[in-house]
């Protein structure tokens, strides 16, 4: 879709006038009627359960006319507007409750389905949305600059939501310029709004007795024309622009977007979080009608005997209680653990993913909150600019606001070219890497279709699957990268690669909940299907000419197999080798034969259990009491740790003060993690989605990040 | 949760036989039963794949167990009932309460926080011939219980969801959201911010659909408070809009899960229990209310 920033008097840069034309109230059909012969379902605000929706309309006759909307902190009411019956509108309402989002990301679709065939395999189908051509009508300055961020965190890659790209491929949008500004509007300060400057393609200013109309693409000037209307004449642009700059004026309170990100993340240990949480009844309403929300979750249906089942995506929200969830507990614990998520990653880490501010502010978390708490206010007290910090106070960042003005709206586009603001963070996040080569990964294709060729049990509770696959894309899989790991009718975990061979994949899984108990207990022969290798892996030439130093706890030796493999197939291009491993028991150890057969070799590794019998003649303790004796010390250290998080975090401050320097100390984090790609919202820990930018981080990297609670 | 008698699949050996499936009925009203058999689509396929013992809306065929799945409906509110749960839960290998009343004693758990005499003598015209325990408590406060399905009636989907997790082997999807997320995704519009009406939606697990606000009325409550309930916050809106009394609120939280703590907390602070004593019940044939047993007892007239 052709964006071109664009107002009714000028058209920058060439300032040429656009053509307006006026649309007589009567004639609002006429519109509706043109869309409709051009194949298109047209989607129009209606007055629907006490509240403007976006729904589908065969004739404007439907819209809300004579509709006006009051919108407060917690109270949306429809009442009749008070103009006379000659000069009703269809328009007057503000934003509707849901916005468009429903049409362009529908709050349930089914996306993948797996069957067991009869002789084992297991069988993708993968859903593809055919996009139905779309008109909406009726689209206000917020809904655009919602769709034009959900356009670069949906379709802007690595990964695309195949669903979203061919809703919106095919997408002919009408805007609205709003006529009235409700107290709970905020696009004014957000950059966003009452002007319609982008991703319409045709854009009306309602006036008495009609609408100005301007076309702002190609598609929309060939319907403008199709439909034989006057010009407007200079009065019609006139009008219109008065009209919004009078609802610009009209706009209260808004959000001090200057710096913001920096001071709110400046800002995450501020009582004020704890004061919300009171408040909040975390009902999710605020994520679920905000337009730039994406966060989904997964069900899976499937038939009784589980062999065929399909998976939906449905919209989810970091206020719920699972959003977080792994199987030893929730990241996000407290309820201020969660509205913290919310409104750190909305205006502040939303910029180091997507470049852009994730508010719009169309204020529908504040009008849709059922207790009425106001971003505007909270963000005004928890972001305030700090009062200078007294002489001896430990000032770890700089909450120094970078000097960002509020572009002006005119010429502002909400994925806006103004620039990022400068976060008080020392290192820069490892984007997402767009490979060239590589098409995106479009969801919710991928998966291949795999069979376990041997399993081999490693303790009571975990087994290694050794799969078989020709595919190209898994086969070079990188050490520390990980598959989802499907069989019909359960929930996808994501499993850790624990050794890439020439003909396929291993897999060590630890059953810790139904899915995984399943998986390792498959047989050779049976199917599964994989989507991957996904995420960033260990960065095996960073430790080249340098002593490798890998500490593995637990199931975490799994994903730390790899590296052992790719550093031992050309030993000479390090300058020593260490593994130091750790188990709760004896009896819990990883791979203890091939282990036995390196140490055999001369290869040093270490082995400590938390907990052994008499029959353990190894030594006891924790794991970094082996490095007594063997210590990975110094700047000439690269260490690569797997374990549990209290385990890395244990790790880090020892070999931090082994003065192993920060950004060769290599951690790979566990998170919820339902697509992998960076879609779904639920690994996110700060800045970072940990299935994409992860999960193998440094810690500069991660920094504070490592230890903060409820992140 | 022991809910792993699941059938065979490719890599496991097939169950030798179907699971035995019980339903069973305490204080309850059937209504989790019916909704069972609102299956309809599904009962054929239940039926080739579980074998149903026992199931009083469904069949005369009874048995003592044992059973595999044995789902429990109804309240404990007589000894005799305090009595059976322990048996039945020695003879079930995963035992599934169903229903309000069964996960949260019910409408009839009100008593609870009330004089049970009071009750008994309100309702019925010779108390006497009621054995009654001054509680209605759910299956949890008796026995360990293996899952819970909530609501009143159950959610039939919910229902199949707890079936097939059990065949499969998997986790039963069953959330522990607000009923607003419900309500969002399904396009009903907030029924308290639109229109203020009463709603306990926000602390109120879902699982039903959100059938009362697509019908244009608050959340009753019926699936229970979901974790980490805001009742405190929640009552005092309800209390600011439209003018309710803190009776008028507390009464919202004092139906079919008001017995849990975190409802009936609301409601021993702001008032709204059903004023009691009621009137006595009139008795046909004593003419007034006495508590003393009657010389004659029904069966005695029978004979």
């Amino acid at each position: 879709m052709v964006i071109a920033p664009s107002s009714w008097t000028s058209r920058p840069p060439e300032g040429a006038p656009p053509t307006v034309r006026w649309l007589p109230t009567g004639h609002l059909d006429d519109l509706v009627q043109g869309l409709r012969r051009q194949g298109r379902r047209v989607v129009g605000p209606v007055v629907s359960d006490g509240a403007i929706a976006f729904e589908e309309i065969d004739s404007a006759t439907e819209l809300p006319f004579g509709w006006t909307v009051e919108s407060t902190a917690g109270s949306v009411r429809l009442q009749r507007a008070d103009r006379d019956a000659a000069s009703r509108r269809a328009f007057d309402t503000g934003p509707a409750w849901r916005g468009i989002k429903p049409w362009t990301f529908p709050s349930r679709v089914e996306s993948v389905g797996f069957e067991t065939r009869p002789d084992g395999s297991v069988a993708v189908r993968a859903e593809v949305a055919a996009g139905t051509p779309t008109a909406i009508i009726g689209a206000r300055a917020c809904d655009l600059a919602a769709l034009a961020i959900h356009d670069r965190v949906l379709t802007g890659g690595p990964a695309v939501d195949a669903d979203y790209a061919a809703r919106r491929s095919d997408l002919f949008v009408v805007a609205v310029e709003c006529a009235l500004a409700t107290a709970t509007c905020f696009c004014g300060s957000m950059g966003t709004g009452p002007e319609v400057t982008t991703g319409a393609d045709i854009v009306l200013s309602e006036l008495d007795g009609g609408c100005a109309a301007r076309a702002d693409t190609a598609a929309g000037a060939r319907l403008l024309a199709e439909l034989a209307l006057e010009t407007a004449g200079p009065s019609g642009a006139a009008d219109a622009a008065a009209q919004v700059a009078a609802t610009r004026a009209s706009l209260g309170s808004g959000v001090d977007t200057a710096g913001l990100p920096a001071r709110l993340l400046a800002n995450l240990d501020h009582p004020r979080w704890d004061q919300i949480a009171e408040r909040c009844l975390a009902c999710a309403s605020c994520t679920l009608v905000c337009p730039t929300c994406f966060c989904t979750g997964t069900t899976v249906s499937s038939d009784l005997d589980g062999t065929a089942s399909s998976s939906a995506r449905a919209w989810d929200s970091c206020f719920t209680a699972g959003f977080a969830q792994v199987v030893g507990g929730s990241f996000r614990p407290r309820q201020r653990d969660r509205y913290r998520q919310w409104l750190t990653h909305k205006f502040g880490t939303w910029w180091d993913q997507f470049g852009t501010s994730g508010c719009v502010g169309c204020g529908r978390c504040v009008a849709w909150c059922p207790v009425g708490i106001d971003v505007r206010e909270e963000l005004a007290i928890i972001a305030a600019p700090p009062p200078p910090p007294p002489p001896e106070a430990l000032v770890a960042v700089s909450p120094e606001a970078p000097d960002v003005a509020p572009v002006e709206a005119s010429v502002a586009t909400p994925v806006s070219p103004r620039p990022g603001p400068a976060l008080p963070r020392v290192i820069a996040l490892p984007g997402p890497k767009v490979d060239a080569v590589r098409p995106p990964i479009m969801l919710p294709a991928g998966y291949v279709s795999a069979i376990v060729t041997d399993v081999r049990p490693e303790t009571a509770d975990t087994a290694t699957l050794r799969i078989a696959t020709d595919d190209p894309a898994l086969l070079a899989a990188r050490p520390g990268q990980f598959v989802m790991a499907a069989v019909p009718a359960f929930a996808i975990p994501p499993i850790s690669i624990s050794r890439i061979r020439p003909d396929g994949l291993e897999l060590t899984i630890r059953a810790a909940g139904p899915a995984t108990s399943f998986l390792t207990r498959l047989r050779p022969g049976a199917g599964l299907a994989l989507r991957g290798p996904l995420g960033r892996g260990w960065p095996i030439e960073d430790a080249h000419g340098r002593d490798v130093a890998i500490v593995a706890g637990g199931i975490g030796l799994a994903p730390l197999r790899p590296v052992l493999d790719a550093v031992l197939a050309e030993p000479e291009r390090f300058a020593s080798i260490r593994l130091y491993v750790g188990a709760r028991t004896p009896a819990d150890r990883l791979f203890v034969a091939e282990l036995d057969e390196l140490a055999a070799r001369g290869i040093d590794i270490r082995v400590t259990v938390d907990r052994a019998g008499p029959e353990w003649l190894g030594r006891v303790g924790i794991v970094t009491q082996i490095f007594r004796g063997a210590k990975p010390t110094g700047a000439n250290v690269t260490a690569f740790v797997c374990g549990p998080e209290r385990m890395m975090t244990a790790v880090a401050d020892v070999l931090v003060d082994l003065a192993v320097p920060p950004e060769h100390l290599w951690l790979t984090l566990e998170r919820h993690m339902e697509c992998g790609v960076g879609l779904c919202g639920h690994c996110e820990m700060g800045p970072r989605f940990v299935c994409r930018d992860g999960p193998v981080l440094s810690l500069a990297e991660l920094g504070d990040d490592l230890r903060r609670e409820g992140l | 949760m022991a809910l792993d008698v699941a059938a065979g699949r490719a890599g496991r050996p097939a169950a030798a036989r179907r699971p035995r499936v019980g339903v069973v009925k305490l204080a309850s009203c059937d209504g989790c039963q019916l909704t069972i058999l609102d299956l309809e689509d599904h009962l054929l396929d239940l039926t080739e794949r579980f074998e149903f013992v026992e199931f009083a809306e469904a069949t005369s065929r009874r048995s003592s167990g044992p059973f595999d799945i044995l789902f429990v409906e109804g309240s404990i509110s007589t000894p005799e009932q305090a009595a059976e749960i322990v048996r039945l839960r020695a003879a079930a290998t995963t035992l599934v309460a169903i229903g309000a009343c069964a996960t949260a004693g019910g409408i009839q758990a009100l008593r609870t926080a009330a004089e049970h005499e009071a009750f008994r003598s309100a309702v019925y015209p010779v108390p006497a011939y009621v054995e009654s325990l001054a509680t209605a408590t759910p299956i949890s406060a008796h026995v360990t219980v293996d899952a819970e399905l909530r609501g009143c009636p159950i959610d039939p989907g919910q229902l199949l969801e707890l079936l097939t997790a059990v065949t499969t082997g998997r986790r039963p999807q069953l959330p522990d959201q607000a009923v607003c997320v419900e309500c969002k995704r399904r396009g009903i519009p907030c029924v308290i911010v639109a229109r203020d009406l009463p709603c306990l939606g926000p602390v109120t697990r879902t699982g039903c659909g959100a059938i009362c606000p697509s019908f244009g009325r608050g959340c009753y409550g019926c699936f229970g408070p979901r974790e980490g309930a805001n009742v405190e916050e929640l009552a005092g809106d309800l209390r600011s809009r439209g003018g309710r009394t803190d009776a008028e609120v507390g009464r919202l939280f004092a139906g079919f899960t008001g017995a849990t703590p975190e409802f009936r907390g609301v409601t021993d602070r702001l008032g709204g229990r059903p004023l009691l004593p009621l009137a006595p019940a009139t008795a046909h044939v004593a003419g007034e209310h006495d508590t003393t047993p009657p010389a004659w007892r029904p069966d005695d007239a029978r004979q």
